[in-house]
């Protein structure tokens, strides 16, 4: 099989061709000597490096590195961009001839990107194509047209026509590894064209060679040996015996193909002679199969037997390497679809690990979010706690302040009311008055300290005022109290004497002005959770003449507004005052949260 | 015909006290009225009274100063005195009666009654024990109050109550001696006669010596746990007042 032959004719071409030319200007031994006189380290030093370094590329690969290692060192430090670029790609050159891909791959990727990002166009071509033939060698054909394609393009919009023969060249033979000998063939053409146009003869003898193989697969035989026949001679001319070698083994073998013998024969020998000379094996191999056919058909047995042993003794050989080259390949492969899956695996790890960085910090924050909250609620509700304290302590001074100013009030009226009694001359009543009155005192002394008194308690104080009242209105006024069923007096709970104002009221401003007797009528009732307790007196009732809104109110009834407001403050709730005209009289609706004390 | 004796340092005192007790000359006859301590325990030593209308301030002496220096109490007492909730506390611990100046005729005219029906002098004596305990030992814990009970009076020291449970119009009282005294006074009576800050009603039924409880139990309103095992319940309006009482600090 001349596939390896073929590939190393390809390589050839498209690597290795510009640093020959190097490697003739400057032996390597005048490059060494001049990098020995030229020890500063600037891009001139980093630039011999990198030649030194192409000119080892086949003699001693494994030597060279020490030389790109320093110039990429150099570049680095003198942040050369190009130098860099330049220096990773000879490695990459490096990596390659010693079958290293994997290696070679990443140096030409780490060049191109700083090709890419120093916009080096032509750099970065070459580049492509130097991982092209790194896709061509894994068998990933596509990728490989692709980069070729993207070579052969730029070649083109430069008008390099080396660079566009190795373009043409390149994507030829993908074609045909992928037995697409058609396209093959019209690439080689190109190419061909091309070379002769140049005057290149060693590509021309090159790409002549790799048509004839083209041919030859497509069994155009006559055409494949013309063009070999013609690749052998212009080999032959330049000196170039791998070729000619590769040529005329081929010629060998598609005459034997043909039937054609004696030109076999002829070109046979030949072949086994150059191929031995520049220890071709592969070749020699080709070489003894095509003359242990010969011998065969001449009907030498005993020669065809040692011929084929040759063969196949080589051929193994060969094949040892082959399976070596195929070996690598696949461990290639393997290891890059290693590296893609760790460099997967890690991008999935990262991504899990930033994920669950993420995760946590999300934790973290709705724990810090929520604790702060906890806190800023029993913060809140401590602060709020301390406020509704001090307020309670604040209007609980209020009312009792209120409760204060209640008592001389009421005093003061009683008093009023024994001064008529003693003017009019009534000592009796005006005495009967005055025990009452005592009494009553007496019970709002002792009351007026509570914040709260049952209901029966204040409405015995209530009766208490109201028989006071009568006596002093000559029992003109009549009352009645009426506690509704549902409510237990002993355990309902109300501010003391908060009725007493309402009561008085309707006693001086209604019943008093009354001609004839009165009746104040004191109804308890439970209305939801408020306590309803409503005042009524059949008396004259408010002056019509005056807007409800004018009516002046009474001390009593303004300090109970207020007591109401702090009650309402303190415990939250709605307890109101409504003040009613009726008919005959007024009716005073009071509104109290209900409290009970069990 | 029961025999009186009226004590007030002030005559106008002496003048209303007369007057009221017009409306009562029938069963009433005012023997003597004094105005001094000294006058006051010479003559109740020669007419032994069936009552004695005493006043608590006798100028710069008391009415409780005369009690203690007479040999033997074998009258009906009943005090007067204005606004003076120190004396009223202890005329109520000790069941005594007593009429606020300026007197009222129909507290008077019940006061009256009472001494009609009572006759049972030597309670009275018991009652005036329980006064002048509760003088002589101002500390509120040690006081004892008299009961009334059924078939009379039963003497207890406060600081023996370990509870008091409601039953209608009467209280059951219970003490650290296991004994059980049914008083015929409303819980009411007892809430306002016993000192707030050592009892504490917990419950409509039920009001506790705070220094008897062993634990509260939590619960809508819950209930506490006391020295002899009862459990009794706190009412939902009482458990936040209750709480603040166990612990002041919190």
């Amino acid at each position: 099989m001349p596939v390896p032959f073929k590939r190393a004719i390809t390589l050839f071409l498209i690597c290795f061709l510009p640093l020959w030319g190097i490697s003739q200007e400057n032996p390597a031994d005048s490059l060494q000597q001049e990098l020995a006189s030229h020890t500063a380290k600037d891009s001139v030093r980093a630039n011999l490096l990198i030649k030194i370094a192409g000119s080892m590329t086949y003699s001693e690969p494994q030597g060279a590195f020490p030389y790109v290692e320093e110039a990429i060192s150099i570049s680095k430090t003198l942040d050369w961009t190009k130098g860099e670029a330049l220096a990773l790609r000879q490695k990459g050159h490096l990596h390659y001839v010693m079958a290293d891909e994997l290696n070679a791959l990443d140096a030409y990727q780490s060049a191109l990107q700083l090709s890419h990002a120093m916009q080096d166009k032509e750099l970065e071509s070459t580049l492509i194509s130097n991982i092209g033939n790194i896709y061509a060698d894994l068998k990933q054909y596509d990728k490989a047209l692709e980069n070729y394609e993207s070579y052969l393009a730029f070649a083109e919009s430069t008008g390099n026509v080396n660079e566009q023969i190795k373009g043409l060249s390149n994507i030829a033979i993908v074609y045909n590894d992928t037995e697409r000998y058609t396209e093959g063939v019209a690439y080689l053409e190109k190419a061909l064209a091309l070379a002769k146009e140049e005057g290149n003869e060693l590509f021309v003898a090159a790409i002549t060679n790799n048509l004839a193989l083209a041919y030859k697969k497509l069994e155009q035989y006559p055409k494949a040996l013309e063009h070999y026949q013609d690749a052998a001679a212009l080999a032959h001319t330049i000196g170039n015996k791998y070729i000619e070698a590769s040529a005329l083994n081929s010629i060998g073998i598609v005459n034997i193909l043909v039937g054609n013998y004696d030109a076999a024969s002829e070109v046979g020998q030949k072949a086994l002679e150059l191929s031995q000379e520049i220890e071709a094996v592969e070749w020699q191999a080709d070489s003894w199969k095509v003359l242990s056919e010969i011998y065969e058909h001449e009907g030498k047995m005993e020669e065809a037997l040692g011929a084929y042993k040759n063969h196949v003794q080589l051929q193994d050989s060969v094949l040892s390497e082959e399976k070596k080259m195929e070996l690598t390949r696949k461990e290639m492969q393997f290891q890059m679809e290693r590296q893609q899956a760790v460099a997967d695996e890690e991008i999935k790890r990262q991504q899990l690990v930033k994920n669950g960085y993420l995760a946590g910090a999300l934790i973290l924050a709705l724990i810090s979010v929520g604790g702060y909250f906890v806190y800023k609620r029993r913060r809140d509700a401590l602060e709020k706690k301390k406020v509704a304290e001090f307020n309670a302590k604040v209007a609980e001074t209020e009312l009792k302040a209120l409760r204060s100013q209640m008592n001389p009030h009421f005093i003061f009226n009683s008093l009023n009311s024994i001064s008529d009694f003693i003017s009019k001359k009534d000592v009796k009543q005006a005495d009967d008055y005055l025990v009452k009155f005592a009494k009553l005192t007496r019970s709002i002394l002792e009351n007026s300290e509570k914040k709260w008194i049952s209901l029966e308690e204040d409405l015995e104080l209530m009766e208490l005022y109201m028989q006071l009242e009568s006596l002093r209105l000559e029992n003109k006024l009549h009352y009645s109290i009426v506690v509704d069923e549902s409510i237990d007096p002993d355990n309902t709970l109300v501010p003391p004497m908060i009725l007493q104002p309402f009561v008085e009221n309707s006693i001086w401003h209604g019943i008093a002005k009354r001609t004839t007797d009165g009746t104040i009528d004191i109804t308890i009732k439970n209305e939801g959770d408020m306590l309803l307790c409503v005042v009524e007196d059949n008396g004259v009732g408010r002056s019509k003449k005056v807007p409800q809104e004018e009516h002046k109110s009474s001390l009593g009834v303004k300090i109970t507004k207020n007591r109401i407001d702090i009650i309402n403050h303190l415990k939250n709730t709605k307890g109101s005052i409504a003040m009613i005209d009726k008919e005959m009289g007024l009716r005073v609706e009071l509104k109290l949260p209900l409290e009970l004390q069990f | 015909m029961l025999k009186a004796i009226i004590v007030d340092d002030e005559q106008h005192c002496i003048n209303r006290l007369e007057e009221l007790l017009q409306e009562h000359k029938e069963e009433i006859q005012i023997v003597s009225c004094c105005k001094t301590l000294e006058e006051a325990k010479r003559q109740i030593g020669n007419l032994g009274p069936d009552i004695l209308f005493l006043d608590v301030h006798l100028g710069d002496v008391t009415g409780f100063d005369l009690l203690s220096q007479l040999d033997h109490i074998d009258f009906e007492l009943i005090f007067t005195t204005s606004f003076d909730s120190y004396a009223l506390q202890a005329f109520k611990f000790s069941a005594l009666d007593y009429l606020l100046k300026p007197i009222d005729k129909d507290d008077l005219k019940e006061a009256v009654k009472r001494v009609q029906q009572s006759k049972k002098l030597k309670e009275t004596s018991q009652k005036i024990d329980v006064l002048f305990h509760n003088f002589k030992d101002g500390a509120g814990t040690s006081k004892r109050i008299a009961v009334p009970t059924m078939d009379g009076f039963a003497m207890v020291d406060v600081k023996d109550i370990i509870r008091l449970q409601s039953d209608g119009n009467y209280t059951h009282i219970y003490t650290i001696s296991n004994k059980r005294i049914t008083a015929a006074r409303t819980l009411k009576h007892f809430e306002g006669l016993l000192d707030t800050d050592a009892f504490f009603r917990t419950h409509k039924s039920h009001l506790v010596n705070l220094s008897f409880v062993d634990n509260y139990i939590k619960g809508k309103g819950g209930y506490v746990v006391l020295s002899d095992g009862t459990k009794v319940e706190v009412a939902v309006r009482r458990k936040e007042e209750l709480i603040q009482k166990l612990m002041p600090n919190s």
